[in-house]
């Protein structure tokens, strides 16, 4: 069977026009179209504009009725502070994590793993380490059963097998052991002898993109340059220069990090007859269903996957599967036995996706009083052994920031032997951030204009100015005159090297604000519900909770609008797919408008059956005792738990006796298509304060204040802590997160927690102040927008642009290491 | 990791009895948070290193573990957590620094199982030698990846052949401190001074100390401080909780109206052993402290090699020097 190539698609217009009605169809179910939807719908914007008519999705002109839940006032449980249902078993221990399910007679599994990031296997041979006691099977190239030999993951060329001949990444397999335990796995996995063809490797993107880098495939582009965007043109380039009273250029990095979740990726699969089951650290068990289900050449109902509910974290590089979870599967098929697979942490640094390598080199032009006349730029991503884009992706914040009436972007992607690209909290979007906004602080300090002064003298107001969708009720305004208000900006604002706080010590302040797409909300956003015998609320969703509280607010949006306490209501914490439907990937920052608006119908579908149920009973109820009465389901409500009259809250029925006159349970159901009027869009500012020690190079952050708009909170206690950790995250980024490669070698040196430097909680800033801002949006549920990762995009920005205030000096790659701190006082 | 066989020794004599009937494929073994869950989980071996089979437990020799303060000096088992260290009263009041650089070491997780034994013999962190796939000189290899490639963390003094830093914390102290260390082997005990205690790579580039496969380090003694002593102790760490030292500077020495009488200079996390800084000690002798640091710490440039990427850590080291002679005293 022929498989559609949804990657290769997206950049090559070629092969997009040759696709069938057929490919079409498969391309819309495609679990990698899902993906790309929700966490990089910029980078398929332009593919969308073009081959949007193919798609089988709702257009602007589809009829739609006003947004409803905007109307809700009075919460009762939305937007108060409510715990994690598992916060219980997270702290104590007795929650199930994958990890802890070990079915009877489980195999465990290792996978043997090229060190070699270009190469040819030519020979594996698994003679000795079969005769190894405890060793069941050993799956590589040489004996893959037929059938899955064709079976390839993601885009190409080049291609990813399940066991590649040539070989295009360190890590890539090369044989999957299983054995009865993980030692003996480990052991055996040193006992296979396999020959290689080395070949030479391209690890330099800004190398490989020349010409006179040898090709890997039949590549029309230059060396290993992957896909080259159409640049973006707004306006006329060559005006907004000639405009300019002054401009500035700049050259900006980031380094290539990893999520390092806390929970390792671990799967556990077992086949009952032709039915394969896997329980797995994942992010959208859907999504993965239909990954394996592809991959095992299977229908969606012959696979089902389990999320535990309890899950390490995600961060983007857990929405679908890799390629050892199809291993796991097939390595259970053979065997008999269920097999588990934890990867160790040196794999899940190495072999998963990660946070693409960028370069942008950008020149901003500005008036003398401020106003901006236009935006040059280039980005190139480094996206690592496959094919992806990722490069286009860091242009929305450029476009959508600030009035530019004059724009040119380029985005080349460049693939190379070394660490893959893939979703990681805000992709692209924070390398945007970063660009643009040193550009706007040297600017203000070019020009003389205090930076916040220029940053709310050019706001983008209004919306998408290219495709004229407008925004809903923006609060990029008020996050970063908050965000300045709460840093102190009016007395600490002070001119670059200009306060020395202890002996060659100096203190630095800036101030940033930008946006992104994610948070908006994509298609599979169902959910059910039912209201028992005894009136209680069980909710039932697919969506999947990597620690940072989905199910709770499933519940409570269910909660609330069905108008049951809280306390009365249930949710499982797992997700499966034999028994719920798919409400999207928890990537995108989507739940709250994916999820959360599928279970804001179902809950409104079980409330207005449980009124007309209610008006039925009352009138019969009035029958009986020889009384009329004329009541319909508008004239009631549901007040805690109970069916009142709106007229007359007095007068009242229970919910049980409802659901008793009814004979059974009331099930709602809901099926949410979105609203594309809009461009929805994440706002957000932050500002901090730093201590720049000019003897150790130390940066230390002594202030963080992250503002966002997040149109409505719906759970506030969890959604501060979500900020917290975004911003923790991105200060990591900012001044120490960066996977090594020995440039001789290709070999990874640094993928430990040891010598991968995330912050420790003793580098985390004393003081985060978050400051949430609620303008309710159009499009959203309650007016809700996601905040899943925007806190993570802005702290290199304004840790590169505070650390300029300090030491008068840029330092714009990142991290901002101590040696680079160093070095760049040295040119002072 | 490989499965392993695990013995608890009762005695001292009784675990070198083991390391010498099983020979180089056993080791020692305590809180075991760099043996196990570093070089064995990481599969860290080669020609010159084998990959320990059997591991001798000495956590289970009782006159291994333990604190004790007697005829003016310290005397603490190599079995001793690090915890148990920086808990000490007696510690903190009269040796602070050792108590600070074993407090600077790794999380409180891994202080409650790691030993002074082990952090002092523990294996360097060098990312070449660590990678199971660079088969460097310390492994028997016969190449030091860090000359070509990325040794932003590697040795600035002292580095010959190999370019390792030696990990230890509280070696740095106690080499300040003056300690000696006792050693047991098959012909009994020796006490040996940490002067002479570190192997440099020039020397023997398979180990980082003298201890031979069937000796083991019993105790540490550190003398009582003579009057009128001075001592301070710092680590710069990229991150603050689980991390090695960039550098780290431990000062001991005598004063008198802030003139430098005697003492000793060493720094961590720059050298392949704990490197005393005589150069720094001898540009201080009869001089005024507070004015002579600055020139002093200079002198460390007159001894420094760096490489490609670490010149950096010449001018951190120069900066600590003069901050923590200057901090001791205050």
């Amino acid at each position: 069977m022929a498989k559609v190539d949804v990657i290769r698609a997206i950049q090559d217009h070629r092969y997009a026009n040759s696709l069938t009605p057929d490919e079409w169809r498969q391309f819309a179910n495609h679990p990698e179209w899902d993906l790309l939807a929700g966490e990089m719908p910029e980078v398929i914007a332009p593919f969308v504009q073009k081959y949007g008519d193919k798609l089988p999705f709702p257009t602007a002109s589809t009829e739609r009725a006003a947004n409803p839940s905007l109307a809700a006032t009075n919460f009762s449980v939305l937007g108060t502070r409510v715990r994690r249902l598992q916060g219980p078993g997270t702290v104590s221990g007795q929650g199930r994590y994958t990890q802890h399910i070990v079915p009877g007679g489980t195999l465990f599994m290792k996978t043997l793993r090229s060190p070699h990031p270009h190469a040819k296997v030519l020979k594996v041979d698994t003679s000795k380490a079969e005769k190894l006691p405890g060793v069941h099977y050993i799956l590589h190239r040489g004996n893959l059963p037929k059938e899955y030999q064709d079976v390839r993951l993601g885009g190409g060329p080049p291609y990813r097998d399940l066991f590649n001949e040539e070989i295009y990444e360190v890590g890539s397999p090369v044989a999957a052991i299983a054995a009865d335990s993980e030692h003996i796995a480990d052991e055996a996995m040193r006992l296979i002898e396999v020959q290689y063809e080395v070949m030479s490797p391209a690890l330099n993107f800004m190398e490989a993109m020349k010409s006179s880098t040898p090709k890997q495939w039949d590549n029309k582009l230059d060396g290993t340059t992957i896909n080259v965007e159409s640049p973006f043109k707004r306006g006329d380039i060559a005006k907004g220069m000639a405009d300019a009273e002054v401009t500035v250029e700049n050259v900006s990095t980031r380094a290539t990090e990893q999520h390092m979740a806390l929970e390792m990726t671990t799967s556990v699969g077992w086949w009952n007859n032709d039915k394969f089951t896997m329980v797995y650290t994942n992010q959208h068990s859907h999504g993965t269903r239909d990954g394996l289900a592809q991959a095992l050449k299977l229908p969606q109902n012959k696979v089902r996957v389990i999320q535990p509910g309890y899950v390490g974290s995600g961060y983007g590089y857990r929405s679908g599967i890799d390629l050892a979870e199809v291993h796991v599967a097939l390595l259970s098929k053979l065997t008999g036995r269920p097999v588990r697979f934890m990867y160790t942490r040196e794999e899940d640094f190495v072999t998963r996706t990660h946070r693409p390598q960028f370069y942008n080199e950008m020149k901003l032009g500005v008036k003398k009083d401020g106003t901006i006349t236009g935006l040059q730029g280039k980005v190139v991503a480094n996206v690592g052994a496959q094919r992806a884009s990722a490069a286009s992706g860091s242009w929305y914040g450029i476009q959508h920031t600030y009035k530019i009436p004059n724009m040119q972007l380029e985005a080349v992607d460049v693939f190379t032997n070394s660490y893959k690209s893939g979703p990681y909290r805000c992709v692209s979007h924070p390398s945007g951030t970063l660009a643009i906004e040193t550009l706007i602080d040297m600017a203000a300090y070019k020009i003389g204009m205090d930076p916040l002064e220029l940053r709310l003298k050019n706001l983008n107001l209004t919306g998408n100015v290219d495709t004229k969708k407008p925004f809903s009720n923006p609060g990029i305004e008020t996050c970063l005159r908050e965000a300045a208000k709460v840093v102190g900006w009016k007395d600490k604002f002070h001119k670059p090297r200009a306060k020395e706080v202890r002996p060659g010590v100096f203190h630095g302040i800036a101030v940033v604000a930008n946006c992104c797409n994610h948070g908006a909300g994509t298609g599979s956003a169902t959910g059910s519900c039912i209201i028992t015998s005894d009136g209680s609320l069980q909710v039932i969703s697919a969506s999947n909770d990597i620690g940072s509280g989905q199910r709770t607010q499933q519940a409570i949006i269910a909660a609330e609008t069905v108008g049951i306490p809280l306390e009365r209501t249930s949710i499982a914490f797992e997700v499966d797919t034999d028994f719920n439907s798919d409400s999207g990937g928890t990537n995108g920052s989507r739940q709250t408008n994916t999820a959360g608006w599928g279970m804001y119908e179902a809950a409104m579908d079980a409330k207005n059956q449980a009124l007309d149920w209610a008006a039925k009973k009352m009138i019969d109820d009035a029958k009986k005792a020889n009384q009329t009465l004329n009541v319909k389901a508008d004239d009631l409500d549901i007040v805690k738990g109970e069916v009142v009259m709106k007229s007359d809250p007095t007068k009242k029925v229970a919910l049980r006796d409802v659901i008793a006159f009814a004979t059974g349970p009331i099930i709602g159901r809901g099926l949410h298509i979105q609203d594309p009027t809009w461009e929805r869009t994440a706002f957000f500012a932050a500002a901090c304060e730093v201590e720049v020690d000019t003897l150790t190079g130390t940066v230390a952050v002594t202030k963080y204040v992250s503002a966002h708009d997040v149109g409505r909170a719906i759970n506030p206690f969890i959604l501060e802590q979500q900020i917290e950790g975004g911003v923790i995250m991105g200060i990591g980024a900012a001044l120490h997160e960066e996977m090594l490669i020995d440039q001789a070698t290709g070999l990874p040196i640094n993928p430990n927690i040891l010598d991968y430097k995330a912050l420790s909680i003793k580098d985390v800033p004393r003081t985060i102040d978050v400051v949430i801002v609620e303008h309710p949006k159009d499009y959203g549920v309650y007016g809700a927008h996601g905040v899943g990762e925007p806190p993570i995009n802005p702290p290199a920005a304004v840790i590169a642009n505070a650390v300029y205030n300090a030491i008068g000096v840029r330092v714009d790659r990142m991290p901002i290491t101590r040696d680079k701190i160093l070095a760049a006082l040295k040119t002072v | 990791m490989k499965s392993f066989e695990l013995y608890d020794a009762t005695s001292v004599q009784e675990a070198v009895a083991l390391l010498s009937k099983f020979g180089p494929t056993s080791k020692v073994v305590a809180g075991g948070s760099d043996l196990v869950t570093g070089i064995m989980k990481d599969w860290v071996r080669g020609k010159g290193m084998p990959y320990p089979e059997k591991l001798i437990d000495i956590t289970t020799i009782p006159e291994m573990v333990g604190i004790k303060v007697a005829n003016n000096a310290l005397t603490v088992g190599a079995a001793t957590t690090l915890s148990s260290i920086v808990d000490s009263a007696d510690i903190k009041k009269t040796w602070p620094i050792l108590s600070q650089s074993a407090e600077s070491v790794a999380s409180p997780l891994i202080r409650n199982f790691a030993t002074l034994g082990g952090n002092i013999n523990q294996r360097p962190r060098c990312w070449f030698f660590r990678g199971e796939n660079f088969a460097c000189y310390k492994k028997g290899g016969d190449f030091c990846f860090a000359v070509t490639g990325d040794n932003r963390y590697h040795a600035i003094i002292g580095g010959e052949l190999c370019y390792i830093v030696h990990p230890s914390d509280t070696a740095t102290a106690l080499l300040a401190l003056n300690a000696k260390a006792t050693i047991a082997g098959p012909s009994g005990q020796r006490e040996v001074p940490f002067d002479t205690y570190f192997t440099g790579p020039r020397e023997d580039v398979l180990r980082e100390n003298l201890l031979k496969h069937d000796e083991l380090l019993v105790n540490v003694t550190v003398p009582q401080p003579a009057a009128n002593t001075r001592m301070a102790f710092f680590k710069l760490k990229d991150r603050q909780v689980y991390d090695f030292a960039l550098c780290s500077v431990a000062a001991v020495f005598t004063e008198e109206n802030g003139v430098w009488k005697d003492g000793r200079v060493v720094l961590g996390g720059v050298s392949p052993v704990p490197y005393r800084a005589k150069v720094v000690e001898e540009a201080l002798a009869g001089k005024n402290i507070k004015q002579a640091a600055k020139d002093a710490a200079g002198r460390i440039r007159t001894v420094a090699r760096p490489m490609s990427l670490n010149g950096y850590k010449v001018d951190i080291a120069v900066g600590l020097i003069e901050r923590v002679l200057t901090s001791a005293l205050v």
